[in-house]
This record gives structure tokens, C-alpha cells and sequence, in this order.
């Protein structure tokens, strides 16, 4: 058995690779959010794909030039965004996993579809965990996101996979511009005529989004007042008096005061989160 | 005052009360929040309060349709609230709180009354939301209310006092933020390496004690003496 830990050096990133896993669920009630990765259909994925545990932590990533040098072999894979690998400098096309021996460099090229790629490894990162969790959060973990020249900790493994035919990467379930709502907690205060509006209209995804939240260009002007703060959750769509829809993500405050008017369904939340400024959703009221 | 409860989402639902915040009210929150965590926890994902609401975030829909049951049939009694008093020094100063002499220009009354009226009453706290640390406050002046700022700033200070519509409250960190800045605390409202990080509960209670400059600079606590009632 190997005790030493391997190490993935940050070679080079742009801003917005973090590492993630399931997140904080037990802390609400001193005000921490829960994190965790934007597009959990895809994490799950990542981490059966090398037969990992299920809150394996990961890294995400949002933009490409990432590049990474593991000292240790292990095993990689890949879900969500649709992105161009590149293993020693020559493209790798087949499929989603990726065997790693010791020396290895891996660097991501052009982002073909989707917003966030997840890359797991096998057993998982094994950075510092806080409050149970590893995901990278401001002011609660060490790290707020992962910078150039980091060092990512990982166990390394000591024999060879075989794997004859790699999972298929699908993307194809992020592309249409449906996705699933219930009514929200203050859905009744919309009238009628908005109600409509918010369900028969499509909303562009604006370039203020982030993993807090996710705001939608188009308007729905609205006369509706602001409430007592209540909680929110992840995939919570509030409105607010200048009519802006805000679809909160998983960096979001607990509580907020604007009507709570839409409520995502969790694959609905991984597929928003997969969406680029400028595509359109759709909401469809389960 | 017995709660009704909708269901979200086939995990979600929330409890609620169709009546303003008040001390009455969250003393039922409380009692509720005592039950859940003592029969339901392993059900849950989540709890998480608000001003008029409990949300529960359930691991599956079973536990939820079987709460759903018991909820028309369940008393709770009110819990009693806390007794104790933070005293949080505050230094009310434009230099610390950009909106200090504006906010009371629009009040038309003094900056010292401004003060006066934020610093006389205490105030209960109801939940932690927004960061990490944050607390939601009841009994601000009515006449203090103010609506948030139609743009948001991009940073607000660690340890500002602000006021924001019927509430008041201290950012615990650096974060944007669309309140009215009056103020600035050294209290440290948050430090992840404590257990627990935070020193104030639900329920617990606070008042603003105003200090100058020189003290606000020389002071040296990290947590607020606390009295009780």
C-alpha cells in the first residue's frame, strides 16, 4: 500500500477552478451555504465513472488553458461541459476517462458546449475538509477558488485499470431550453396575467451569473412587495421589484426577502447550470 | 397560531405562519425547531428559518408525505426565549457608515437622534441567512425603515452596521450589500476557526453601544460581554 499522497500541480488556471463535492448541508443554522458543485448530475457521474464514493471531491472548472502535472499514476475523468483534452500535447478523443501515469500533463482547450466540466480522480481530491465537506467556499474553507502554481493532494493508485469501452460523454441532456419549476412558496402572489408571462415567455441567460446565482435578462415588471426574509435553497427563482429573475445557485445566501415565485427541480438546477449567457430557457410548471 | 405546511418540491416544503415576525412567533419557531431536530433529524437534509417560515429539505419524499400527516395534529408549546443581552459597541460615524448623514437628512432628524433611535432598543435575533454569520434582527424604529439602495454597492466593509427596509444588522464580512451604512463594529461576528464560529444563538438578544473613534480603534475583543434580563 502506497502512503504517500499524489500531487496535481495547477501548471496554469484561469479564474473559476474550485474544487467541489456535495457540499454543507448541516450548518444553515449559522448562516453557511451550502456550496458544492453547480451541476450535481454530471459530479455523480464523474465520480460512478471511476466507481468513486459519492461526495468525492472534484475540481471545476469554467474556462479552458487549465493545465495540470500529476506526479502519481491515477486515473481521470470527465463530465458536463464538453471540452477539448489534450494528454501531453496531443488531443485525447476517447471517451471520458483518462489513465494517468506518473509525469503526466493534462491541459483543457476549447469549451465545445455547457458551462462548468467536472474532473474527477480516482478516490477523489483529498484537499482540507471544513465543516465535512472540501468544497471550496469565501471565508470557510482556507481556499475561495484554486490559483496557478496550487497543489491539489490526491491518492495515488497502484495498479492498472483495464477498461475496454469508455461511458459515452452524453451533453445532449443540457441542450434543450426546458426546464422543470414548481411553485415556489410565493407563487400565488403573481397574478394571473404574470404567471402566464413567466411560463409561456423565454428568458435569456444574462452575463451576471455566477455560483451564487443566475440572473435572466428578460424582465417581468411586477408590483409584488417585499416579504419577511425567508429561506431559499439552491434552484430557488426570485423576483425582484425591478423585475429582474434571479435563479439562486449553490453559493447563494440561506434567506432572502423577494418573492420565492419558482422552485427548479434538481435536474433542472444542473441543467440551468450548465447553460452559457446568452441561451434561452424555458420554464415547464411540473 | 398552529403552522400550516406546504409542499414545495417532492424534498421540499415549509412551514408557515401568516403573521409578522414578533417574539411570539418565534418562540413557536423555536419549539418547532427543537421537535424537528429531535425527531425528524435523521429524516432531513436541511433546516433552515426565517422571519415567518421553517424550510425543510427532506433526504425523501416518504418522510415528507409522512410529516405532512402529523402536522394538523402536532402542539407545540412556545419555547422560552433567551435571556441574554450582547452589548456590541458600535461607532456611528461617517467615516465608518457613508449613509450616516444622508440617512438622517432624509429622516429630517440628527445625526445624534439617528443614534439615539438605533441604539436605545433591544433587538432579538431571529436566524442567521445571507453570510456566514449574518443575523437577522427584529425591532428597529419605524422610523428609522429605510428601502434598500436601488443599486447595490460592490463592497461593504467587514463589521458595518447597516439598515436595510424594517432591519438592521452587521455585515460579518466584506461582501456587496444594498443596505444604508451607518456605522462599523470591532466585534467579529464570524471566525471559522472557533467552534462554534459564531457566539450568539437564535433567540438570544442585542444592543448597540455606541463608541467613539479612539475606542473603536484600541479595541481589543473579539466577542461582546453579554448581560441578562
Amino acid at each position: 500500500m502506497n502512503l504517500s499522497l499524489g500531487k496535481a500541480r495547477i501548471v496554469f488556471t484561469a479564474p473559476g477552478t474550485s474544487i467541489q463535492d456535495a457540499g454543507r448541508h448541516h450548518v444553515a443554522s449559522i448562516g453557511i451555504p451550502t456550496a458544492g458543485v453547480m451541476d450535481q448530475k454530471s459530479y455523480a457521474w464523474a465520480n460512478h465513472v471511476l466507481q468513486n464514493e459519492e461526495n468525492a471531491a472534484v475540481l471545476e472548472i469554467s474556462q479552458p488553458g487549465l493545465t495540470l502535472v500529476f506526479d502519481h499514476p491515477t486515473e481521470l475523468s470527465f463530465a458536463g461541459a464538453k471540452v477539448q483534452i489534450f494528454l501531453n500535447g496531443e488531443a485525447y478523443n476517447s471517451g471520458n476517462t483518462l489513465l494517468i501515469r506518473a509525469g503526466d500533463e493534462v491541459k483543457l482547450g476549447k469549451f465545445y458546449s455547457g458551462r462548468w466540466l467536472y474532473l474527477g480522480i480516482k478516490s477523489g481530491f483529498v484537499t482540507e475538509k471544513f465543516y465535512d465537506s472540501r468544497s471550496d467556499f469565501p471565508f470557510i474553507s482556507r481556499k475561495f477558488f484554486r490559483e496557478t502554481g496550487d497543489i491539489l493532494p490526491y491518492l495515488p493508485i497502484d495498479y492498472s485499470p483495464q477498461r475496454n469501452a469508455s461511458p459515452k460523454w452524453n451533453t445532449s441532456w443540457f441542450e434543450d431550453e426546458e426546464v422543470v419549476a414548481y411553485r415556489g412558496p410565493d407563487w400565488s402572489l403573481l397574478s394571473g396575467e404574470l404567471q402566464q408571462q413567466l411560463l409561456k415567455g423565454s428568458f435569456r441567460i444574462s452575463t451576471h451569473s455566477n455560483r451564487m446565482g443566475i440572473q435572466l435578462e428578460d424582465l417581468l415588471p411586477n408590483t409584488l412587495p417585499e416579504l419577511p426574509t425567508n429561506p431559499v435553497f439552491p434552484g430557488t427563482v426570485q423576483l425582484s421589484s425591478g423585475g429582474k429573475l434571479m435563479v439562486l445557485m449553490r453559493d447563494a445566501g440561506l434567506t432572502g426577502g423577494y418573492p420565492r415565485i419558482l422552485q427548479l427541480s434538481e435536474d433542472s438546477i444542473s441543467k440551468i447550470a450548465q447553460k452559457r449567457p446568452g441561451e434561452v430557457v424555458r420554464f415547464h410548471l411540473e | 397560531m398552529k403552522p400550516s405546511y406546504i409542499q414545495i418540491t417532492p424534498n421540499l416544503g415549509e412551514l408557515l405562519w401568516n403573521l409578522p415576525p414578533s417574539d411570539e412567533l418565534l418562540a413557536l419557531q423555536l419549539a418547532y425547531m427543537d421537535f424537528l431536530q429531535s425527531d425528524w433529524a435523521d429524516e432531513l437534509m436541511s433546516l433552515r428559518m426565517g422571519f415567518t417560515r421553517i424550510s425543510l429539505q427532506w433526504k425523501s419524499p416518504t418522510s415528507q408525505e409522512k410529516f405532512n400527516r402529523i402536522v394538523p395534529n402536532h402542539q407545540v408549546s412556545p419555547k422560552p426565549l433567551s435571556k441574554k443581552v450582547w452589548e456590541i459597541p458600535v461607532c456611528y460615524s461617517p467615516e465608518l457608515g457613508e449613509d450616516l448623514n444622508e440617512l438622517a437628512k432624509e429622516k429630517q432628524i440628527l445625526v445624534e437622534e439617528l443614534i439615539a433611535l438605533h441604539a436605545t432598543p433591544t433587538y432579538r435575533i431571529h436566524f442567521f441567512g445571507f453570510l456566514p454569520g449574518f443575523f437577522y434582527l427584529n425591532g428597529l424604529h419605524p422610523l428609522l425603515h429605510a428601502p434598500r439602495k436601488p443599486i447595490p454597492r460592490l463592497s461593504v466593509p467587514s463589521g458595518t452596521v447597516a439598515i436595510g427596509g424594517s432591519q438592521t444588522g452587521i455585515y460579518p464580512r466584506e461582501s456587496p450589500g444594498g443596505w444604508h451604512l451607518i456605522g462599523q463594529s470591532p466585534i467579529v461576528l464570524f471566525d471559522p476557526l472557533r467552534s462554534p464560529p459564531v457566539w450568539a444563538k437564535y433567540g438570544d438578544q442585542v444592543k448597540f453601544i455606541p463608541i467613539d473613534l479612539a475606542k473603536f480603534q484600541s479595541w481589543s475583543h473579539d466577542i461582546p460581554t453579554f448581560y441578562l434580563s
